[in-house]
């Protein structure tokens, strides 16, 4: 067998263990030593003198001191901490309140609530069931259609994923060797275009059909100007300066990625302590979970990288490319295709997989189709959050479900999530049209 | 017996796992420091960029086995998940001897020889002026992948259980995903609430 179509098997076997469902880092880690010990075998030398030792410890180091990943704790551990900070109750009366004269008022407050609280935790599960908890009650009482409720929950609940700072950009900016910094502010643009979208999309909603989404009674919350500012200065002002002071340092260049999100970890602790809601336990669980989530990660990055070298070492990544280029395909037919595969492997396996294994197969045909990479990351990154709303897997509809009444059947939130998946695919082509949406911000901050 | 094993090693894993979790602690306390020292004093350390891989190294690379032991390493179970219970377990077991153990192993071995010899010449980071000794987290490599072997060892244990009794061995719980809690107990008031109405109803 030549040396491509060697590599071709070990794709293959990959492929095979994944489906069958043994966890992916080792199975990365096993088939890379194995393979490797083939590709590096030279006669008449001992067996641990092969090169693809020294590769997995050298590879295994280099994850254990890469400094692009070191903020990925700290992250984890700030969203860990605001999540049991206990801050979203008055963060959505607040909110509420202060939008109450605004169409669709219930359903635009919880889309702002899901998109700042999404932002500072990045975990869609704990969003959802929050606010499936808290927002959508509210809404089915008011009238509200439930099938538009629970897709504006589910919808909100998904943002965290897309919008700075996001685990999601961190590890691809570490696949794809993109500064974190300019991923950060070429996702700032859409992310909030697609959350506004999502705003208008509601708001239109309850203009033209406002059955679906009755106003509130004129004077059911009305309080004085002075008590409203009281309350959002309690509840939606310290998270919003703790995430934009965290972006700001980080996107004007004050503070290392590292840095910013090391400070969002503790002014969440304080924040904590500020709303008396700083527990032991709750510091003790935050640790535990940074650390399985940590590890979780990074582990992929240990099994992935010698995978990665043996694999290219063998000629797959050319024989790949050959092909692809091969196939002779305008930029456009590219785009489309590499998004609906990486759209398609969102279905079975989880988006950190997607972005260390499949990603970079991707990534060294982009300059021949002239397409960004921060562009293509940016793009991938609103994809996979797409796996989250969209049957057949839509995670974030089964979150709700399981804290919704039982009058509300997954089929309802199911149909009330598609008009935001068509919102996404919008975003996205717009995203495709003017890339400028994407590489306006990077290219105005760092030139 | 067997369950005495699976019991130890998860424990020591866990031990293990929460010990370095405070690692993140110590890694956001080091990095703010840094930044107050820095950018209000003036005055930066020599440590903390080392201080800061260091911490992020050991946290993730040693609570790698705890996260094993509670089955938090990706996996894709579309599939798994609809299988009985002994299938799973046979599977798994394959998979194990196959996909986990010459990896693991590996790195056992090759690490060790890395590890030892940064140890024996005390190697330090060449970053930073104040020489962070760069040998312990190298050392890492060959004790965080023994301690991952343990538990694969548990896990496979936990397999043959599984085939001798027909059905998985309870897992250890500690801390779960704030999603996972809401929902489990949002589960037992549905459930509370079922019985509830089939006594009044039975009344």
């Amino acid at each position: 067998m030549s040396d491509p179509a060697v590599a071709l098997t070990m794709l293959g076997i990959l492929v095979f263990a994944i489906m069958i469902g043994f966890p992916v880092a080792f199975t990365l880690m096993a088939l890379g030593v194995g393979f490797g010990y083939y590709a590096y075998f030279q006669p008449q030398q001992y067996f641990f003198d092969n090169r693809v030792f020294f590769l997995l410890t050298q590879n295994t180091f280099t994850v254990l001191n890469n400094d692009a990943l070191v903020s990925i704790p700290l992250f984890l551990l700030m969203g860990y901490l605001v999540e049991r900070a206990n801050i979203l109750d008055n963060l959505f009366k607040s909110l509420q309140i202060a939008l109450r004269g605004v169409p669709a008022s219930l359903a635009v407050a919880t889309l702002a609530t899901c998109a700042l609280f999404a932002t500072a935790t990045g975990i869609v599960g704990a969003v959802v069931t929050l606010m499936g908890m808290l927002a959508f009650p509210q809404m089915l009482k008011a009238g509200y259609d439930s099938r538009l409720a629970a897709g504006v929950v589910c919808a909100g609940g998904c943002l965290g994923i897309l919008i700075p700072p996001s685990i999601m950009l961190i590890v691809y900016g570490a696949i794809a060797s993109i500064s974190v910094v300019k991923l950060y502010a070429a996702a700032m643009v859409p992310g909030f275009l697609l959350a506004g979208m999502y705003m208008l999309y509601v708001i239109a909603v309850g203009i033209l059909k406002p059955q679906l989404a009755p106003p509130l009674p004129k004077d059911e919350g009305r309080v004085s100007t002075g008590e409203l500012l009281t309350m959002l200065a309690k509840s939606f002002f310290p998270l919003a300066l703790l995430i934009l002071s965290v972006l700001g340092a980080i996107l004007f260049g004050l503070a290392t990625p590292t840095e910013a999100a090391a400070v969002g970890a503790f002014g969440a602790g304080v924040l904590a302590v500020a709303y008396r809601t700083f527990t032991w336990q709750g510091l003790r669980e935050s640790m535990f979970l940074t650390a399985r989530t940590s590890a979780m990660v990074c582990w992929l990055f240990v099994g992935s990288a010698t995978f990665a070298s043996v694999f290219a070492y063998l000629g797959g990544n050319v024989m790949i490319k050959d092909f692809v280029l091969g196939l002779d395909l305008n930029p456009i037919t590219f785009l489309l295709l590499s998004q609906a595969i990486i759209f398609v492997l969102g279905w079975p396996l989880e988006w950190t997989e997607i972005i260390i294994i499949f990603v970079p197969i991707f990534l060294p045909m982009l300059p021949h189709f002239g397409i960004d990479p921060m562009v293509f990351g940016v793009l991938v990154a609103i994809n996979l959050q797409t796996a989250f709303l969209s049957p057949p897997m839509a995670m974030a509809a089964y979150y709700l479900k399981g804290v919704s009444p039982p009058s509300v059947l997954l089929t309802q939130i199911f149909s009330g999530c598609m008009p935001f998946v068509y919102i996404v695919l919008v975003t996205m082509v717009i995203m495709y049209v003017f890339p400028q949406t994407t590489l306006w911000l990077p290219e105005l901050l760092y030139g | 017996m067997l369950q005495r094993i699976i019991y130890t090693i998860d424990q020591l894993s866990k031990t293990i796992g929460h010990a370095f979790s405070w690692c993140a602690l110590m890694l956001t306390l080091g990095t703010c420091y840094e930044v107050f020292v820095r950018y209000v004093l003036n005055d930066p350390t020599s440590w903390a960029f080392d201080l800061s891989y260091l911490m992020y190294g050991a946290l993730f690379f040693m609570a790698g086995a705890y996260t094993l032991s509670r089955g938090g390493h990706v996996r894709a179970d579309m599939f798994y998940r609809l299988w009985p219970d002994r299938t799973q377990a046979t599977v798994e077991l394959t998979l194990y001897v196959l996909f986990f153990f010459p990896g693991i192993l590996a790195l056992v071995i090759a690490g060790w020889g890395y590890g030892s010899g940064a140890m024996r010449i005390h190697e330090v980071s060449v970053n930073s002026p104040a020489g962070m000794p760069i040998w312990p987290l190298k050392m890492l490599i060959p004790v965080g992948g023994a301690l991952m072997m343990m538990q694969g060892v548990a896990e496979v244990l936990r397999c043959v259980l599984c085939l001798r009794d027909g059905r998985w061995p309870a897992r250890l719980h500690d801390v779960e995903e704030l999603e996972n809690q809401i929902l489990a107990e949002a589960a037992r008031k549905r459930a509370a609430e079922a019985t509830e109405a089939t006594a009044k109803e039975a009344a």
